[in-house]
């Protein structure tokens, strides 16, 4: 196991649930608002309305660093300063803040960690965006397939709202903010979705709140500018707002220690812990809070998180973080788990950092068939190189394995997968992308098990012709 | 895929006199929903939903008293409707049992699962039995791979399936176990 030692000693944003060092999911229970505020909840959020300005919070998340946790890993402080300046008397106009808890990503399960067991972690999150960003509305998007935790949440914010925290009254019972010794009023609301991947890209998950279909929109105007019904908005991952807590409470300074620097001279360094949900072919599949930067191998082989693979097995590859990242090939069990891993090891990004694991026996053709199905499913239709791309990759990827395919095939397959997406700037959102990604990636790295699978395009014939015959 | 569409011209809506669109569901919508939103589409996804939990799929003519009740056109509450893939536009089973079948639930082989649903049931994926008890559909990823193979019974999420352990969820609810 290579030499790695945790930053961190202590949980940050799974304090209240017991998931790492490893702990028996069955202790797991919703963490209720006295609970939460008797643990020292809602006093960073006291600590920002009562000591520091707005801008001193933006300030101090840009410091930070925090890099958004949704898949992207756009810095969030620097997100918020996209906002239009506040007028003279230090209101914005009407803003609002969609917190995307869309987890539809295939192999991601970290959100729901949060929803399930700590809502108000979430919940204080929000309060200090919507404090730092003079927001005055937030809406939760949680995915339809989410009922329980809809409910959690709906029932959290119900307690937050008896207890002072949102509502008409100001923020903390209308305390007096310290800018403009007035309170500042935060409604917050829980919006079900319906069952479309879509959703989860923030124009998309924009429309979807619109009461529309979910379509990605063109790009700019960008939400900061006009997003919710024409509105300023912030769009912003729950594990995202579930770090604001710990930065404001504790410093910047403190969650800077935790997570790694970037080995690029020049990047921007991956700091803070990060939730990677590991499933798969592991002894013991869940969510595990550890600093960016862990190798795969720890993460996989390690007693205080998987304990190895499962029937001792060997290992054969990782989705990276969610299916629309690729794959890890066999000899990338090292990778570290930051965002530098999209150039270190030939993967689209860090993305979720919800590892799926293989072992020796996966059959990979099948793993691509599924992710290609996925894809032809879940693209919106609206741009014509998804729409029909992603239906001939899953034709392709399906006659392959059923033995049907030819070598051209797997040319074609990836000329179709490269040509689409936003970066080649065929569509206007990255679903593509990921598309291409997971395709090429799973193409490139195991190219011979496709080979092996695929009729050869010419048939060689035993017929001489020409001078060299005898 | 939500842009296939089907033909409408010709389409024959079935209607009756009471509303879907009941006085209590109406009732909650204004007091709850409805002020939370800036524009009135903006509460089209509860509305849908309210009407849908009530009557277990979204009628043409439901579909028309929501566009009235939000000052919509029928058009573009259909072009919602139709697009997400959780709102029923035709009648389901009483139980609705979705199987995931993401990367995470398929190495750990949900097709035993879905194979042993199917023969419970009798039918094929994206069927209702004849008694209109039960649906069974195939889902993408409903976000607990931690302890894949998952399903869904209406509302209530059962983790670490097997064939025979999903044969025995199945029998529960047929003897009228209740899933919300």
């Amino acid at each position: 196991m290579p030499n790695w030692t945790p930053k961190t000693t202590s949980p940050v944003l799974t304090q209240r649930i017991p998931c790492w060092p490893f702990a028996d999911p069955k202790g797991r229970r919703t963490i209720p608002l006295d609970e939460y505020t008797r643990t020292g909840g809602y006093t960073a959020l006291r600590k920002a309305v009562e000591t520091l300005t707005p801008e001193q919070v933006t300030e101090e998340v840009k410091k930070s660093v925090l890099r958004g946790r949704g898949g992207a890993g756009f810095p969030t402080g620097l997100k918020w300063t996209f906002l239009p300046k506040p007028d003279a008397d230090g209101e914005g106009g009407v803003r609002y803040l969609a917190v995307n808890a869309d987890e539809s990503e295939p192999a991601t399960f970290k959100d729901r960690l949060l929803m399930d067991f700590d809502p108000h972690l979430m919940l204080e999150g929000i309060a200090l965006c919507c404090y730092a960003c003079r927001i005055q509305t937030a809406y939760i998007y949680i995915r339809g397939e989410y009922h329980h935790q809809a409910m959690v949440l709906e029932k959290a914010i119900r307690e937050a709202y008896a207890a002072g925290i949102f509502g008409t009254q100001g923020l903390l019972n209308g305390a007096r903010t310290r800018n403009r010794d007035r309170a500042w009023a935060v409604e917050c609301h829980v919006h079900r979705g319906a069952g479309a991947y879509i959703c989860g890209e923030e124009t998309g998950l924009l429309e979807s709140l619109e009461g529309k279909r979910g379509w990605p929109r063109n790009k700019p105007p960008f939400p900061a500018i006009k997003g919710l019904f024409g509105r300023p908005t912030i769009i912003n991952n729950v594990e995202t707002l579930a770090h604001l807590p710990f930065i404001i409470g504790q410093g910047a300074d403190a969650f800077m220690q935790q997570g790694c620097e970037s080995t690029f001279k020049g990047a921007p360094p991956s700091y803070g812990t990060k939730l990677m949900g590991v499933s798969g072919h592991v002894n013991r599949p869940g969510c595990y809070e550890c600093d960016l930067g862990i190798p795969l191998k720890v993460l996989i082989e390690s007693k205080d998180y998987c304990n190895g693979m499962r029937n001792g097995k060997r290992f054969k590859g990782a989705i990276a973080g969610g299916i629309s990242m690729g794959v890890l090939g066999p000899d990338q069990m090292d990778a570290e788990m930051d965002f530098d891993i999209g150039r270190k090891y030939n993967v689209l990004g860090l993305g979720t950092a919800c590892p799926t694991v293989f072992d020796q026996d996966t059959d990979m053709v099948a793993v691509a068939r599924n992710i290609a199905r996925f894809f032809k499913h879940e693209s919106c239709g609206q741009c014509t190189p998804c729409r029909e791309g992603s239906g001939w990759l899953y034709q392709l990827m399906t006659r392959i394995e059923d033995g049907q395919g030819r070598t051209k095939d797997l040319d074609l397959a990836l000329e179709i997968a490269t040509s689409m997406g936003a970066m080649p700037g065929t569509t206007i959102c990255g679903l593509a992308d990921g598309n291409n990604w997971a395709i090429r990636t799973i193409m490139n790295k195991y190219r011979d098990e496709f080979e092996a699978r695929v009729k050869p395009t010419f048939v060689p014939v035993k017929l001489s012709v020409g001078a060299g015959a005898r | 895929m939500p842009w296939i569409t089907k033909p409408s011209g010709t389409m024959k809506v079935a209607r009756r006199n009471e509303p879907y669109l009941t006085p209590e569901i109406r009732a909650g919508l204004e007091r709850d929903i409805l002020p939370r939103y800036e524009k009135k589409q903006g509460a089209l996804l509860p509305t849908l939903h309210a009407v849908q939990h009530r009557w277990g799929w979204l009628p043409w003519q439901a579909l028309e008293e929501i566009a009235a009740f939000l000052g919509l056109s029928p058009a573009e509450v259909w072009d919602t409707a139709s697009f997400y893939e959780e709102y029923w536009l035709q009648p389901k089973g009483s139980t609705l049992i979705a199987v995931c079948r993401s990367i995470a639930c398929e190495c750990r082989d949900h097709t035993k699962v879905t194979e042993a649903c199917k023969a419970r049931l009798g039918i094929d994926v994206g069927d209702t039995t004849d008694d209109g008890k039960f649906t069974l559909v195939e889902v993408e990823c409903l976000g607990s791979c931690d302890t894949a193979p998952v399903a869904l019974f209406n509302h209530t999420l059962h983790e670490n399936l097997t064939p025979e352990g999903v044969s025995k969820l199945i029998d529960g609810a047929a003897a009228g176990e209740h899933h919300h």
